[in-house]
């Protein structure tokens, strides 16, 4: 017989206070915060008339990768004026979704649902407001009115639209990033909690060797997870960018 | 906090959800209850029971506050402080590299037309080359003709000079060879008549004699 505690869902998400008002969510989110500038503060103190390395060459890696993998693949040149918002978002929530699988953090601050609404909340609001600043009303009518559509399928087509652009969006934004990071939190739980339970099964010492198993799925799945944290990152952002560039050019 | 046990018996595995062991709370096996203990409130409906805690999807105050504010001042630094630094020493270093391949490109377009122009001049001096050889070659060629005209106008010369003298010697010969043929006939023709032949008779039959022969 073995005893496996499996710990309610409230113990691995909510965490308590390391100060009144300040638990380890927000530590993770103002750390990410502060990583992300001394990174680029200290890039921008290198000289920058010699070929980058270190510190600087990373951060100008990142940039590079905002403009030629995201800007420029959704936007064009005319949206290069985006890459710091967008790069602000993809190494904050980067930076957010990579404690989940390091020792003593182990808490994506994105399994918990604040940041990701705050996060899509936003973008919503950039997204629009670009919309009716490059539009005017005339961007309700290009999205709600979408041109080549037979005006009789206007009545189908009007409401899914307002409900796609504008409900769901930040909606499934923030449900992708949150739900993301939360299973594979639960993931990695579970297989450490079955590991242990399997290593210290008393009453049957045969099942000890084959908490091997869980173990290795452990490991896998924390590899995995350095995979999920740059995937959604990026998905993320490069959302972000089709939504801005589709509400500043609605051609595209 | 619910303990799974699972119970092996046999093939078969049954699991059942118990009250921790070492918790105050109100267990199945009658354990007391210490709220004090509990992560959060007591529900209203069982006041004896840990509460199951507010509901996981539902954001929390302060990591929505710290969060959107280390956000906003991330992003704010990114955008009016950080970035327009770093892009700026990009922006420089990709310049001076363009700069780099322009001049690159100049000082190459620059050395192929040099190259160009030594590779005209050379074509142009192994033309003139060309040239002064072919008439030096000319030149030679009548200065040769003139000389093989020249030799061969001495040759014939002296060729014809030779046959006269060969002629005149030739002809001295004959005239030798007749009058001594003239007087052996002469003779013989007295020493066997006892007469002497005419001996202008003799020289004439003599000559056209020889000049038979010489046919």
């Amino acid at each position: 017989m073995i005893a496996l505690e499996f710990p309610p869902i409230n113990e691995i998400l909510r965490w308590k206070d390391l100060f009144p008002g300040f638990n380890k969510i927000a530590l993770i989110a103002v750390a990410a915060a502060l990583i992300g500038t001394i990174i680029f503060l200290l890039a921008g103190s290198k000289d920058h008339k010699t070929a980058p390395k270190g510190v600087r060459n990373f951060a100008e890696s990142i940039v590079e990768f905002i403009e030629n993998g995201i800007v420029m693949q959704t936007m064009g040149r005319d949206g290069l004026g985006w890459t710091p918002f967008l790069m602000s978002l993809f190494l904050f929530i980067y930076l957010c979704n990579v404690p989940g699988i390091i020792p003593f953090l182990q808490m994506p601050a994105t399994a918990r649902m604040a940041l990701p609404m705050f996060l899509s909340l936003l973008v919503w609001v950039v997204f629009i407001g670009t919309g009716f600043k490059h539009q005017g009303l005339g961007y309700l009518k290009s999205s709600l009115f979408p041109p080549g559509v037979p005006k009789a399928l206007y009545i189908l087509v009007t409401p899914i639209e307002f409900i796609s652009t504008f409900l769901v969006r930040p909606f499934s934004l923030t449900v992708r990033l949150f739900a993301n990071m939360l299973a594979g939190h639960i993931l990695l739980v579970t297989f450490a909690l079955l590991s242990e339970a399997l290593f210290q099964a008393k009453g049957n010492p045969g099942l000890i060797p084959v908490g091997v198993l869980p173990l290795f799925m452990l490991i896998f799945l924390t590899g995995f997870e350095v995979l999920v944290a740059f995937l959604q990152a990026y998905i993320f952002t490069i959302l972000t960018a089709v939504y801005i560039g589709g509400a500043a050019h609605p051609e595209h | 906090m619910l303990t799974a046990v699972v119970i092996q018996s046999g093939d078969s595995l049954r699991v059942k959800l118990v009250s921790g062991e070492g918790e105050e709370g109100h267990s199945e096996d009658g354990h007391s209850f210490d709220p004090a203990e509990c992560a959060f409130e007591p529900e209203e409906a069982n006041p004896n029971e840990c509460g199951p805690g507010p509901s996981p999807i539902i954001p929390e105050m302060k990591e929505l506050v710290w969060g959107a504010g280390a956000f906003i001042v991330f992003a704010l630094l990114m955008r009016f402080f950080l970035f327009p630094r770093l892009k700026k020493g990009m922006d420089a270093r990709y310049n001076s590299i363009r700069e780099g391949h322009e001049n690159a490109d100049a000082a190459r377009s620059s050395a192929r037309s040099e190259v160009a122009q030594y590779e005209a001049a050379v074509a142009s001096a192994k033309a003139e080359a060309a040239k002064v050889v072919d008439a030096a070659r000319a030149t030679l060629e009548s200065e040769r003709q003139t000389k093989i005209a020249e030799a061969n106008a001495r040759i014939n010369a002296k060729r014809e000079a030779a046959l006269r003298d060969a002629e005149a010697a030739k002809a001295a010969v004959r005239g030798q060879i007749e009058s001594a043929v003239s007087d052996v006939v002469t003779s013989a023709v007295e020493a066997a008549t006892g007469k002497r032949p005419d001996s202008a008779a003799v020289s004439r039959a003599v000559s056209d004699a020889m000049s038979a022969g010489v046919r």
